[in-house]
């Protein structure tokens, strides 16, 4: 057995698995943290996708123990008691989640893009998602949702830049 | 009566009636109206716009699924679950001479394995019942079950199937459906013969209506088998209480028609049988039907367990429906100007092993075959065979993309050799509103011309001659 310990949506956790355990399995079945799904298995489908160090990562490929001792923030962690992130509330608006199977693969990947970048074009958005299958949508909600929640996160961060004292974003 | 008393007679009945509909906001009426639905249905025109048109909603569910909440099967689990995985046979056709069963049920951490002699009645299918749970004696197509094991770790699972010893004796597999046809073909499901279901259209004359063409086109267009990929794969809990009851948790379209095959196959009244279906991660048709639930329900009989089950993507590909692959065969008489006096058309669907939804398939196949067109003179057959191959079943249109990509193929080579317009040639052959359809039926509300010139206008299409 492996101990792992990880920061997972801001909250230190740890477990002990074998040592073949992927960062997917401990987050569902240790960290009952079932949004992350299993699509595929082998790392094509993107459905697994959650954040570690800021990089959206493909869970089911990586393992457990190179999580340990990193930042992991899955599609739990996006949320906050103050309500939607912007990225839930465009994909809720435009109506880029139908079956839902994908959309926290792919509101990670998005997530990870906008952190990166706040005025993506259609063609980066495009690129960053391009790991996330959707057999539902056909993906132009999805892109018309991420360029929605970039103008969002884009007048947030003007308010806050004239009005608020400089506050931590969520991680 | 003095006018006075009259006076007050009238005060206390206004007083009592105030007194009556003094709650009548409350009250259901005393009696139920004369017509509580409108005898006339209520149908807009056609091509009449309603307000709904054009308004945005948002999905109910789709809040749950932004923040990661939606329940799918593979997030429930329930005390003391059990992991079931499935052997498949590997093999398109074989005999089964022998399964050893042994050095699984003995690993640690085997809970149960099961076989298909185990099952009360080994067949099942929505259409025929061709498909068994788990293969017992003849292996139909290399994504067959053989054996079923339920563990405390899907690894252990997996690592029990690999202790299964499965001898087969290899048999003649059937690949080619227009092969498969002939007499002497072997049989997928002997001693039938591998056509297992036929439609044909017929309309006017089509050997009259080729003697009347100036040209005659012939073409012959195929296309493959598709799955349907969703990103859920199929899986299931079922949970057999200690009273007798069965309770399975699918990701499934259809719970009803999963009830009664569910009672089928287990031999067990349909009362004793619950399933919720829950939230599904993508069907487009693949999942209509039960897959491995009869084998989750039993293996959780033998261990007194909830036993999940979720298929891999590889046997997404290999063990559950898919798209008919079909051969179409097409044969136009035209005249010069290219109006279509006759078509002739054959299809061939490759049924793979089962039937699954295959008859549904070939019927708006084959009423669709002839496409949108007037033509006086139709003949189209159609053939569904088995063949040792993935069962192919419901998808997105039933067998309308396949004859669609067909005919419209067809117009197109028609129309070059015949030096006019693709778009001037379907203009001259579309059904218009009132035209018959290849079957008889009088079709209303046809936009084929206005559609086709408005899309031509919308993409800037110009006879390129």
């Amino acid at each position: 057995m492996t101990d792992v310990t990880m920061t997972v949506n801001g909250q230190i956790r740890s477990a002990s698995v074998p040592p073949e355990t992927t960062l997917l399995q401990v987050l569902r079945e240790h960290f009952n943290l079932t949004g992350a799904k299993l699509g595929c298995d082998v790392g094509d489908c993107g459905a697994c996708t959650v954040i570690v160090d800021g990089q959206a990562v493909n869970s089911c490929l990586m393992l457990a123990a190179q999580a340990d001792g990193r930042q992991v923030l899955t599609i739990e962690g996006l949320a906050s008691r103050a309500g939607l992130h912007p990225i839930q509330k465009s994909f809720e608006n435009t109506g880029a989640l139908q079956c839902g199977f994908c959309g926290p693969g792919a509101l990670m990947s998005a997530k990870a893009l906008l952190d990166e970048n706040l005025n993506p074009t259609t063609q980066e958005i495009r690129d960053a998602l391009s790991g996330n299958l959707c057999r539902c949508t056909g993906y132009t909600k999805m892109i018309e949702a991420v360029q929605d929640a970039a103008r969002l996160l884009r007048e947030q961060s003007r308010t806050q830049l004239t009005h608020a004292p400089t506050e931590a974003t969520a991680p | 009566m003095n006018e006075h008393s009259r006076i007050l007679e009238r005060e206390k009945l206004e007083i009592a009636e105030t007194l009556r509909s003094s709650d009548a906001d409350l009250r259901l009426p005393a009696m139920v109206p004369r017509e509580p639905f409108p005898i006339e249905p209520l149908s807009p025109d056609a091509r009449q716009q309603t307000r709904a048109v054009g308004q945005r909603v948002t999905r109910p569910d789709g809040r749950l699924h932004g923040l990661g909440q939606t329940k799918y099967i593979d997030d429930l689990s329930f005390p003391g679950m059990l992991y079931a995985r499935i052997k498949r046979a590997g093999i398109a056709s074989a005999r089964i001479k022998r399964i050893d069963t042994s050095a699984a049920e003995v690993m640690p951490g085997v809970m149960a394995v099961l076989i298909g002699k185990e099952i009360p009645t080994n067949t099942f299918g929505p259409t025929f019942q061709d498909q068994p749970v788990l293969v017992d004696e003849v292996v139909f197509h290399a994504g067959d079950g053989v054996a079923a094991v339920a563990a405390v770790t899907e690894q252990i699972a997996n690592e029990a199937l690999d202790k299964i010893v499965v001898e087969y004796e290899p048999l003649p597999a059937v690949l080619d459906p227009v092969a498969a046809m002939r007499g002497d073909s072997p049989k997928v499901h002997a001693p039938d013969s591998n056509i297992y279901a036929t439609k044909v259209v017929r309309k006017g004359n089509v050997e009259k209506g080729f003697a009347e063409s100036d040209r005659i086109f012939e073409g012959r267009f195929s296309t493959q088998m598709i799955e349907h990929v969703s990103l859920e794969p199929h899986a299931a809990i079922a949970d057999w209480d200690a009273n007798g009851r069965l309770t399975i948790y699918a990701t499934i379209g259809r719970i009803t028609l999963a009830r009664s095959d569910m009672a089928r196959t287990l031999k067990m009244p349909m009362s004793r049988i619950r399933i919720i279906g829950t939230i599904v991660g993508g069907n487009f048709g693949g999942k209509n039907e039960i897959t491995q639930e009869p084998a989750l329900a039993l293996l959780s009989k033998k261990t007194g367990r909830p036993v999940k089950g979720v298929f891999t993507r590889g046997e997404e590909f290999t063990s559950t429906t898919t798209r008919h692959p079909i051969i179409m065969d097409y044969k136009t008489g035209v005249t010069n100007k290219g109006r279509i006096l006759a078509r002739q058309i054959r299809l061939v669907l490759d049924g793979g092993a089962y039937c699954s939804w295959s008859s549904t398939t070939l019927g708006k196949a084959c009423i669709l075959s002839p496409g949108p067109y007037k033509i006086d003179n139709v003949l189209a057959e159609a053939f569904v065979v088995y063949t040792n191959k993935t069962m192919t079943g419901a998808m997105r249109g039933f067998g309308a993309p396949q004859v669609c990509f067909a005919y419209e193929s067809h117009m197109d080579d028609i129309a070059k050799a015949l030096g006019i317009d693709p778009l001037e040639i379907r203009l001259l052959n579309a059904f218009d509103e009132g035209s018959p359809s290849p079957t008889g039926q009088v079709l209303h509300s046809v936009v084929v011309k206005e559609t086709l010139r408005k899309a031509a206008d919308r993409f800037g299409w110009e006879p390129r001659s």
